[in-house]
């Protein structure tokens, strides 16, 4: 069980399209995206953060839905950790389970 | 080492690609591989709980789908010595009796393109991002979550 951790004034969530300059993007797909009623949004970091940002707080803080344990991360494209630190200018994706070929 | 990745937005014919590109290597020089294994995957008309099958929709990531599946594709043809490497896909909707997938491997022996061809299908099913929905015939549709059995 991931400890529920809200980042409080870390981060604000914008309105859902907005991009925000050296912000962190986040993107859903597939059933996660129509879960949770968007597909893409942009989080600006607070500059003086006392803590990293990580997937783990932003799922939480978004309240997405399921288990962050059911989904797999993609910082940048390439698959990472629910606890790496979050630059900004980071993508930030949530993959739910792959299914391809 | 060739290798050609290719995201289809419409229906592909898997073996004309694969003569296309094996045109393509032997004008660039490369003799042909003394062994070829190839791997081609159609949409069922079922879907997974037996009804019959409207379409097969296909979502990717777009750039992460295209880098993940190339990273997936070097790291293959180094493990086994592969010498050549076509993967086609399709994206978008997809239906009944249609092509998904083309992977083909060329290499000096049999056994590496075959591990190789085997080794690359099953990672790129389950570390490419890609998801495969489900519309049947009555408008309903169903994300599938995971792969069918080997």
């Amino acid at each position: 069980m991931l400890a529920r951790k809200p980042p409080g004034a870390l981060v604000s969530v914008a309105p859902m399209g907005e991009a925000q300059a050296n912000g962190i993007r986040i993107c859903l797909f597939a059933g996660l995206r129509e879960q949770a009623g968007w597909a893409e949004q942009h989080v600006p970091v607070a500059a003086a953060a006392q803590e990293p940002l990580t997937p783990e707080h932003l799922w939480n803080s978004l309240q997405l839905p399921g288990p962050l344990s059911s989904m797999r991360i993609a910082i940048n494209h390439q698959f990472a950790d629910p606890q790496t630190p979050l630059q900004p200018g980071d993508e930030l994706a949530f993959l739910p389970p792959i299914s391809g070929g | 080492m060739p290798l050609r990745i290719t995201l289809h937005t419409t229906a592909f014919e898997p073996l004309e690609a694969l003569a296309q590109w094996q045109q393509e290597l032997l004008i660039g020089g490369q003799t042909p591989s003394a062994a070829e294994s190839l791997f081609i995957g159609r949409v069922r008309g079922e879907a997974a709980d037996g009804s019959a099958l409207a379409a097969l929709e296909l979502e990717h990531y777009p750039g992460m789908t295209e880098r993940q599946l190339e990273q997936l594709a070097q790291g293959c043809m180094a493990r086994h010595g592969a010498l050549s490497c076509l993967i086609q896909h399709r994206i978008g909707r997809v239906l009944p009796g249609e092509a998904i997938v083309l992977v083909a491997i060329g290499a000096d022996r049999r056994g590496p393109a075959q591990r190789c061809c085997q080794e690359l299908l099953e990672a790129l099913k389950h570390d490419a991002p890609f998801w495969k929905r489900e519309w049947h015939a009555d408008g309903r549709s169903t994300w599938i979550t995971g792969n069918t059995p080997l």
